[in-house]
């Protein structure tokens, strides 16, 4: 299990997420946060601390296709040099 | 992986922290502390990284809840022994001397700012799940911002209480909290597969409001207590279905609410 990010999440700049997150999981997507599936490690600490309510675990049924394509954003941000962590962080 | 790689891979790993003690309560139940950096800031309840060097020189993490309080010179950790645990199967063999690798970034939401005030502060922690609880029962901010704290501790066997148990009694005679402590602190130990005074599973305990009773105190409300909950997957479930029956919702550093629950635990 991992958790996701959900489209609540598009132009949200709270960032409550990233200062909790204890493996700094979250990376900057074209207009989201997304997390790092491999480097995520199911804490939990930023599902309720999200603001937007935009964060959920995967195990939810609807969100396992999500979860595909946050792993696809990954896959082609590995191949993509110029991609680099999140600079959110305050 | 090529020579080169893992040379570069242990080059970059910190020191870690030095192991001050170990202490082994059972054949499944040891504790440990270790030097704390001073860099290393942490609120009381919360949970930081630790670990050791993998065999493939890489280092092998897992999130603990520090068992020591915010004030404390050292860490201590409580940890449970899983023979064939990628981690605790190496960590249960450290010794004084040895170092132990420790990430810089504490958090959690089992802590005080996730709350809102209240009257009664009650703790439910299953197993291992005691650590953050012997921290913020060891923190003065814990009784200057609850006039009663209530702490229930569920294990299967009696043994495994031990750690727990120590804990509460020493507590009487320390200089910092022993005053502070004075009345304000209930310890209610439940196991679930020995005889035991009280029997059962905390849950159970909780509904039928044999734990008020045994306690002399009264029933739970929204409207004056909070809760804190560390305990397995089964029992974050259960307590947040009885604890949102009872009026209580759940809260985060960011929106402090009537209880919290750590998702982390998984001893």
């Amino acid at each position: 299990m991992t958790y996701v990010v959900t489209e609540n999440c598009i132009k949200c700049k709270y960032t409550d997420c990233v200062s909790v997150c204890p493996v700094d999981c979250f990376y900057e997507g074209e207009n989201m946060l997304v997390i790092h599936p491999d480097e995520c490690i199911d804490c939990g600490v930023c599902e309720p601390e999200c603001p937007a309510d935009a964060i959920k675990p995967d195990s939810e049924t609807e969100l396992e296709a999500l979860a595909e394509i946050e792993c696809r954003v990954f896959q082609k941000m590995a191949r993509d040099s110029r991609s680099e962590r999140s600079t959110y962080r305050c | 992986m090529n020579t080169h790689q893992t040379l570069k891979i242990i080059d970059n790993l910190p020191d870690g922290e030095l192991v001050t003690s170990v202490k082994h309560w059972t054949n499944r139940l040891f504790s440990f502390r270790i030097e704390r950096p001073i860099s290393l800031r942490f609120r009381s309840g919360e949970f930081v990284m630790i670990g050791l060097p993998g065999d493939n020189g890489k280092p092998l993490y897992r999130a603990y809840s520090i068992a020591s309080p915010s004030w404390d010179e050292e860490l201590e950790f409580y940890s449970i022994k899983i023979q064939d645990g990628p981690l605790t199967s190496k960590l249960q063999n450290i010794k004084i001397g040895d170092r132990v690798l420790l990430r810089p970034k504490p958090t959690g939401t089992l802590v005080l700012d996730a709350l809102i005030p209240g009257n009664r502060l009650f703790m439910f922690a299953t197993g291992t799940g005691i650590a953050p609880f012997a921290s913020l029962i060891r923190d003065p901010e814990t009784y200057e911002k609850f006039a009663e704290v209530i702490l229930t501790h569920t294990c299967r066997n009696i043994a495994e209480l031990k750690y727990g148990k120590v804990l509460v009694e020493s507590l009487a005679d320390d200089p910092l909290i022993g005053e502070l402590i004075d009345g304000k602190l209930k310890y209610y130990p439940t196991i679930t597969q020995e005889n035991f005074k009280t029997k059962g599973r905390i849950t159970n305990l909780l509904s039928n409001g044999q734990l008020f009773s045994d306690l002399c105190i009264k029933e739970m409300s929204a409207e004056s207590d909070r809760a804190m909950i560390c305990g397995s997957m089964g029992l974050n479930n259960d307590m947040r279905k009885i604890l949102e029956a009872r009026g209580l919702s759940e809260g985060a550093n960011s929106r402090p609410a009537e209880y919290v629950l750590e998702k982390a635990f998984v001893g």
